[in-house]
């Protein structure tokens, strides 16, 4: 389990965005991804600080 | 005419179902080329019903439904390529209880493209114009079904809120919209964005009609007398401190005239407001996605740019994020319910800025330019990320363009939501003004 003193996680790379849509079958273009990378930039460092405040009890 | 009075004068048969639905067509017909908030009109098959429309509360009032909600034989585009020559086999149970109160469907309404935005700039059909000046934006997702009822070309229209898609509309074109609470309203026959978030509500002009509306469409009555008098109503700051100074001076008149009406004020501060849009997104976007996996695979192409992006960032987050989600959701839910202990009501913005230029994807708000779509979330999501029933009520205008008020319930209490809105309109006529397109439309008629 990460500690709260561990790095966020890295921001995905457009490569390993590919791979992670083929393992689905979906093959978007590198433009594509372009536009997921400005969603997931906003995101992901917003899911990191929930994770950190969620009280670790609640359940869905 | 209103909704209400419609139905009046349809049962004391001083108005034909007949003559009302060819009133909606011949307005739509002079007024939609310019608007192009229907999709799809259905002119004969409306004048057909219309004869044989039951007797019911809604008997002959001309009805649009978003594009996303089935109408059975029509077609459900939902504006997106994939869905362009779907035909629905059936009435999304909305609808059906629309048409067994004796409302007609005249047509089916522009949208967001698979009503994942708040623009209503469909890449294939085109934009929806907002009646209060053409040139801009309706909002959305539902900015066909606020178009229509702000041109008049319908008394009312259905909408369906995920994260803001009826009260965005409702708002930024000057009509009342009301996103019920979640689950109260079938959802069955609508395409859906979000499983767990996904709501269909009405879009009418003042809130007595969408109360109207509500009871046949929850199969329910709902009582919007009573006033404001002796409601605690929390005003939440931190969103007038967010929105345009602008907006945000004509709101508070809307808020100070509850004041007047004898509604106690209290400064609120909703916990986790920030957090909540975040939330609202580990919900919404991989459960979007899921729904699309299909096309994803098989029709990526055929998207446009900004939703092919949206339902891709829900593909590819982590499987955990949805989870912490989950959690998250419970967590904020029971945080925001406590608020609820205090106050019978919040009310905020509905929206920090105007109708933006139809092409223009950010907003100046308070010097700083940032994206529209995340303009707008913390004054959506946290409401809709809680199941609760919120309705937008017109407020006042900043030059020349409709700002709105946001009053947010306890869940399950959509009727003193539309109470409170009751009693504002009943003070004011923001809801009742009209874009100079129809009123240019009337004298020349």
């Amino acid at each position: 389990m990460r500690s709260e003193s561990s790095p966020p996680p890295a921001a995905p790379s457009i490569d390993l965005l590919r791979g992670l849509a083929a393992q689905q079958g979906v093959f978007p273009t590198d433009e594509d991804l372009t536009g997921v990378l400005g969603f997931l930039e906003v995101i992901l460092p917003s899911l990191v600080e929930i994770e950190r405040r969620l009280p670790p009890e609640t359940a869905p | 005419m209103s909704v209400a009075g419609l139905a009046r004068s349809v049962r004391a048969g001083a108005l034909s179902p007949r003559e009302a639905v060819a009133a909606c067509l011949e307005r739509i017909e002079r007024l939609d080329g310019e608007l192009n908030a229907f999709l799809s009109v259905r002119a004969d098959a409306a004048l057909a019903e219309a004869e044989t429309a039951p007797a019911g509360p809604l008997r002959g009032v001309p009805v649009a439904v978003k594009d996303v909600i089935d109408v059975a034989g029509e077609r459900t585009t939902a504006a997106s390529r994939i869905l362009a020559e779907h035909v629905a086999a059936a009435d999304a149970e909305c609808v059906r209880r629309l048409r067994a109160a004796g409302a007609v469907v005249v047509g089916k309404l522009n949208t967001h493209e698979f009503a994942f935005g708040a623009m209503t700039t469909s890449p294939h059909f085109g934009p929806a114009h907002n009646p209060w000046a053409l040139e801009r934006i309706c909002g959305g997702s539902s900015g066909g079904s606020a178009a229509a009822v702000a041109a008049d070309l319908v008394p009312a229209a259905l909408g369906t809120d995920t994260a803001g898609s009826i009260r965005i509309p409702a708002c930024l074109c000057g009509v009342t919209g009301l996103r019920p609470t979640t689950g109260l309203v079938p959802i069955g026959g609508t395409v859906p964005v979000s499983w767990s978030l996904d709501t269909v509500g009405p879009l009418a002009r003042s809130a007595a009609d969408c109360a109207l509306l509500l009871s046949v469409l929850a199969g329910q009555p709902y009582d919007v007398a009573g006033g404001a008098r002796g409601l605690r109503v929390g005003v939440v700051d931190s969103l007038f401190e967010r929105a345009d100074p602008a907006v945000a001076a004509g709101v508070l008149e809307a808020v100070e005239e509850l004041r007047r009406l004898g509604a106690a004020l209290e400064p609120v501060e909703p916990p986790l407001l920030e957090e909540s849009g975040t939330i609202n997104q580990l919900l919404m976007l991989p459960e979007a996605a899921e729904v699309h996996l299909r096309w994803l695979r098989s029709r990526l192409a055929d998207y446009g740019a900004d939703v092919r992006a949206r339902l891709l960032a829900g593909l590819l987050l982590p499987a955990t994020a949805h989870v912490t989600g989950l959690r998250a959701r419970r967590w904020y839910g029971d945080e925001l319910e406590r608020v609820f202990d205090r106050v019978d009501v919040l009310v905020c913005p509905e929206m920090p800025v105007v109708a933006p230029p139809i092409g223009e994807d950010t907003v100046e708000l308070r010097g700083e330019r940032l994206p529209y779509r995340l303009a707008l979330i913390p004054f959506n999501s946290p409401w809709s990320l809680a199941g609760l029933p919120v309705a937008s009520v017109p407020a006042g205008f900043v030059s020349g363009l409709p700002v709105g008020l946001a009053i947010v319930g306890r869940r399950g209490d959509d009727e003193t939501v539309l109470r409170v809105a009751a009693a504002l309109q009943q003070a004011t006529d923001w809801h009742e003004r009209r874009p100079p397109l129809v009123e240019r439309s009337a004298h020349a008629a």
